[in-house]
């Protein structure tokens, strides 16, 4: 069954400059899905535009077969997608219990069970409960914000360059903590620099370039694609 | 040395009535970030609210505050709402620009409505205590416990409160607060809703300890800024902070210079504070 489906989506931010040309993907439950390219690609922008932070020049996304390009990032919120960002993605000045008891924000009467939830699955996090987010470090921020996108309980997680800026061992800790969230069903779509460690968790892979999908496969297939690999994966 | 102490004294309670609207107009700068210098008209209106519950309802002045608060928050968190909205993709500058403006009709209408005159409250006549040489008005450690009682009230809501932690979040950070289905129009109207409350709060406040007319607001408006930026704008604790430093600073100054220069205190702060420290005392820190 197909979670969510774009077709064709073209979107920037301005309307001269279109970053996004006609690029369509899906995802289907249960699915981890990643979207390699080269920088300026439009990798972050095609999240973006299924998060309703912009808006479609042309083209279609549904979700769970609902067409949802006309709703915007409140909308989508509500209807079970989270958008974890890659910078600013957590309340710097509160603290990481506030941090996820705000994001509950659209059904508070479950925020103290989901966030019981996530201290017993991160046990970093019940420890820092009363640390401001901004004390974090790296990793700690990253799973944080991970933690925030899933007190809403979504149906389809977005997750924008999660290992970003993260030492060597965060990094595997994180693409750990993604495999295991995807092993309890939680289909997620995410746009990762480290490409070749992305594709090796991922069932599918899209290959983006000029903000259009030009190659499409099984992760570790298009990690093992010669061409993908001299191209994209650095040889 | 008494005179020095004495001064103390005041200035921690002016700042403490100051502290009120400073907060008020700090968390409206936080979460929609332009300086509202409508909030005089909001103090005004307040303390004119306030002035009829207690002239013409004979209300005491604790009862006073929940009036106050109601009628500038309403009136106020509505009319700034729908009036300067439209001037918001402008820019915070042509926001500004416009509270002015604001702030003009508001005062306007007042004294359309109310008369130019002096007003003073209806309160019993009480001698002030006097301890080692210190002399303080009953009033005013009532106003000074009321102040206090409004803060730790404004702490709660931000801290524990969904709306109060809302705002922090937008406050903080707006793009991801809507990611997380914080509606910022709601969050926006709740900010001013509180502001323009704690305004009409302040202007009770300052008109128990003096009197009030339709100039009450537009004579703090200088203070409640400066009080604001040397705490760092969009700070509450900050606007606290710097509401206390700035009422000590203007009651010391009167020691040394004739009262004619009080409110040159308020522009010597702003100066030396963007000068120095732009970001003010606290900065950053929103809460």
């Amino acid at each position: 069954m197909t979670i969510l489906c774009v077709e064709g989506a073209v979107a920037g931010y301005n309307r001269e400059e279109q970053i996004l040309k006609g690029a369509s993907i899906h995802v289907a439950a249960g699915e981890i899905v990643s979207i390699i390219g080269p920088n300026g690609a439009g990798k972050s922008t095609l999240l973006k535009a299924v998060a309703g932070l912009l808006t479609l020049g042309a083209g279609r996304i549904l979700f769970e077969g609902q067409a949802i390009e006309g709703t915007d990032a409140l909308g989508r919120a509500k209807a079970g997608i989270a958008f974890v960002p890659q910078e600013r993605n957590v309340f710097g000045t509160m603290t990481v219990a506030e941090n996820l008891s705000i994001s509950a924000f659209l059904d508070p009467s479950r925020a103290a069970e989901r966030s019981a939830a996530l201290y017993a699955r991160y046990p970093m996090l019940a420890g820092k409960k009363g640390a401001l987010a901004r004390t974090l470090s790296g990793g700690q921020r990253q799973i944080l914000a991970m933690a925030m996108g899933l007190m809403t309980a979504p149906k389809l997680l977005l997750l924008d360059e999660p290992t970003a800026g993260l030492a060597p061992g965060a990094a595997a800790d994180l693409m750990d903590a993604i495999l295991a969230l995807n092993a309890g069903g939680l289909p997620i779509l995410m746009v990762e620099q480290h490409a070749l460690e992305a594709l090796e968790i991922s069932h599918r892979g899209y290959v983006l370039v000029a903000g259009r999908d030009i190659a499409t496969g099984e992760g570790r297939a298009l990690a093992a694609d010669p061409d993908i690999r001299r191209l994209f994966l650095g040889g | 040395m008494n005179a020095f102490i004495q001064a103390l004294a005041n200035g921690v309670m002016t700042g403490a009535l100051l502290a009120v609207p400073a907060i008020g107009f700090s968390a409206i700068f936080a979460v929609l970030r332009y300086p509202s210098f409508a909030i005089a008209g909001w103090v005004t209106l307040g303390a004119f609210a306030g002035w009829i519950a207690n002239t013409k309802l004979g209300l005491p002045s604790y009862a006073l505050l929940p009036v106050a608060f109601l009628a500038a928050g309403l009136i106020g968190g509505v009319v700034e709402d729908r009036s300067l909205r439209l001037l918001r993709p402008a820019g915070a500058l042509t926001v500004a620009i416009g509270s002015i403006g604001l702030n003009i009709i508001i005062e306007n209408v007042i004294r359309f409505l109310a008369g130019n005159d002096l007003r003073g409250f209806n309160l019993p006549l009480l001698p002030d205590w006097r301890f080692a040489g210190i002399r303080i008005g009953p009033q005013q450690a009532e106003n000074l416990v009321m102040a206090a009682s409004i803060m730790v009230a404004v702490f709660l809501f931000l801290k524990f409160s969904r709306f109060g932690r809302g705002m922090r979040a937008v406050a903080d950070n707006p793009d991801l607060a809507r990611l997380k289905g914080i509606d910022p129009k709601r969050i926006s109207f709740v900010a001013l809703f509180l502001g323009c409350g704690l305004a009409g709060i302040g202007g009770v406040l300052i008109g128990l300890d003096t009197s009030i007319d339709p100039l009450t607001g537009y004579r703090v408006l200088l203070s409640v800024f400066a009080a604001a930026v040397l705490g760092g704008l969009g700070s509450i604790p900050g606007a606290v902070a710097g509401a206390l430093a700035l009422g000590i600073a203007e009651e010391l100054a009167l020691l040394v210079a004739p009262p004619t220069y009080r409110t040159g205190v308020g522009f010597v702060a702003i100066l030396l504070m963007l000068t120095f420290r732009p970001r003010g005392l606290l900065g950053e820190r929103a809460f």
